[in-house]
């Protein structure tokens, strides 16, 4: 009964944090794992009392061990713990979550997460194959208007660049043991990895605040209206029907909010993971570790599809961002409402590059 | 030498730290930093029970199962063992670990973890058997000397026993059933004649 109480506790504590992010695919792995890791404890325990019950013996250290292995330390058992050693969660004789990180890590998160990034990767080079490069259709118009402004481009490219390195190093970390290793050996690789944990410990909190500053900087133009919800209905004119945008389209504006939001949580728990030394429990750090992972997979998948759209699947699509200029024609075709207010203040050809 | 185990009996642990005072000294460990560490439950009211907990060197090893640079390695004495020069500090190991034997040295900028350190059984580690970059870098390698860990060779007790998994697991089978017997006798009031001794509660049984 112990056994059954504690462990539903424990199911619905990561359920909740879980489905926060409501990366619906993991989340659902990673609950069928801890579900059935609990069922089996259930069942241990189980047979322990069957066992016990039936020879008629009652052992008070059974009960003790049972409830120090389950961590009754919140004093409804009666239980305390001491030690002299001064380390936090010193006292803590045994801690089986460590287990239920292990399984997630190896047998959820380090799968999947490869099924999912190599899933997107192919099913990209799948659109890519089938639709084709998408053309500005009425050619282009050699008329340039301008996009972005330097400063803009400055912080995409920041946390770009940022981002890249910051992916490398933390997929390295999560896939090289299965990837990289068999064939490097770990010697080599844990000169790389090392290497790599260094640069993901510095450039973390470095990310955070250039994902503030983007916050800020494309903030404007990014809140979402009725357009993007026909643009959404319209699959973002994917299937050769015209989707109209303002400056920024449906799609563009999700993965903005997507790279806000889901970086935040990254950021936040990179930070509770890089800096230890503030009272985290090991506890902490496992599921910092979990939202870490699962939130970035998530948007590593993400950005492989604006990557994709933005450099080898559209037309005049890199340009804007590389030299802050769009072709004309590219504009109407794409964000057409927002060439009509360029036309109606009468900038198209000028240098207002925030309107 | 076979399989080898800890095996700390928390009937007899006093909770004196001589097992931790030992292994600071015979390993020369930085301060922070506890290979080994005595827990006790229930401290000061009745059931108190102390138990001496270090790498308990297990079979299937979480800390080597998650370690993403795979810097781990088992002897042939079941001894979990891990490469330093490997080891790059993400502490992946600690969070796995049931025990809390992984350690981390703060170094570094922003006191940024160094490499893990942890109970070795005394088995010293990858470098050259017996010397000083080995002793440096892991402590005493006191199995390649045909001792066992200074732990469980100084506890007073004999609380704490490390060695040959059989012969461990022998010594404190012969416990158990010498305690339960005791126990049971005293429970189910077999004689005293019968038994040819008197057996307490406490397990005591005197001639």
């Amino acid at each position: 009964m112990n056994a059954m109480k504690w462990s539903s506790k424990n199911i619905s504590f990561f359920n909740v944090k879980l489905s926060l992010f409501a990366y619906v695919l993991i989340t659902l792995f990673a609950l069928l794992s801890f579900s059935s890791t609990f069922a089996a404890e259930e069942k241990l325990g189980n047979i322990n009392n069957t066992v016990n019950q039936q020879l008629g013996i009652k052992s008070p250290a059974t009960d003790l061990w049972r409830a120090v292995r389950q961590r009754k330390f919140d004093g409804s058992e009666g239980l305390s713990s001491t030690t002299q050693a001064n380390s936090l969660g010193a006292n803590e004789l045994i801690n089986v979550k460590g287990q239920e990180w292990r399984n997630f890590r190896m047998g959820q998160l380090v799968p999947y997460a490869a099924y999912l990034l190599v899933g997107v990767l192919l099913a990209l080079v799948l659109f890519r194959l089938i639709r084709g490069k998408i053309k500005i259709k009425a050619g282009r118009s050699g008329k340039k208007i301008l996009r972005f402004s330097p400063f803009q481009r400055f912080v995409h490219w920041s946390v770009a660049i940022l981002f890249v390195v910051l992916g490398i190093t933390g997929t390295l970390l999560t896939f090289g043991k299965s990837g990289l290793i068999p064939i490097i050996g770990s010697s080599a690789f844990g000169t790389i990895a090392g290497f790599g944990k260094l640069l993901h410990d510095y450039l973390g909190p470095v990310f955070g605040i250039m994902l503030l500053i983007m916050l800020f900087t494309f903030i404007k133009g990014n809140f979402a209206n009725l357009t993007d919800m026909k643009w959404f209905l319209k699959g973002g004119g994917m299937f050769g029907n015209h989707a109209s945008a303002g400056r920024y389209n449906g799609g563009e504006k999700a993965w903005f909010w997507l790279a806000i939001l889901a970086g935040a949580v990254i950021v936040v728990s990179g930070v509770i993971l890089d800096f230890p030394y503030f009272n985290q429990t090991r506890d902490d750090l496992q599921l910092s570790h979990l939202v870490h992972a699962v939130a970035g997979i998530a948007l590593l998948a993400a950005s492989f599809g604006h990557i994709f759209m933005g450099t080898v699947a559209m037309e005049g699509a890199y340009e804007a961002m590389k030299t802050g200029y769009c072709d004309e024609n590219w504009a109407k075709e794409h964000h057409d409402l927002w060439y009509a207010d360029l036309q109606k203040q009468g900038t198209t050809a000028s240098s207002d590059a925030d309107t | 030498m076979a399989n080898v185990k800890f095996y700390c009996d928390s009937e007899r642990c006093i909770e004196c730290n001589g097992c931790v005072t030992a292994c600071k000294n015979e390993n020369d460990i930085p301060w922070g930093i506890n290979r080994r560490r005595v827990v006790t439950i229930k401290d000061g009211e009745p059931g108190e029970r102390s138990l001496s907990v270090a790498c308990m060197h297990c079979s299937d090893a979480p800390c080597a199962a998650v370690c993403p640079v795979d810097c781990f390695y088992t002897t042939d004495n079941g001894i979990v063992l891990h490469n330093k020069d490997t080891c790059i500090g993400c502490g992946y190991c600690s969070y796995a670990c049931p025990f809390g034997a992984p350690q981390f040295p703060e170094s570094g900028a922003f006191a940024s973890k160094g490499k893990m350190d942890k109970c070795t059984f005394c088995a010293g580690g990858p470098e050259e058997t017996g010397s000083a970059e080995e002793y440096k870098k892991y402590g005493a390698n006191r199995l390649a000397e045909g001792k066992l860990p200074l732990c469980a060779e100084m506890c007073a007790t004999k609380a704490l026993l490390a060695g040959d998994a059989n012969i461990v697991s022998d010594i404190y089978r012969k416990r158990v059933i010498k305690r339960s017997m005791s126990n049971l006798a005293s429970n189910v009031g077999i004689q005293k004649s019968l038994l040819g001794s008197s057996p307490d509660l406490t397990g005591k049984v005197t001639k």
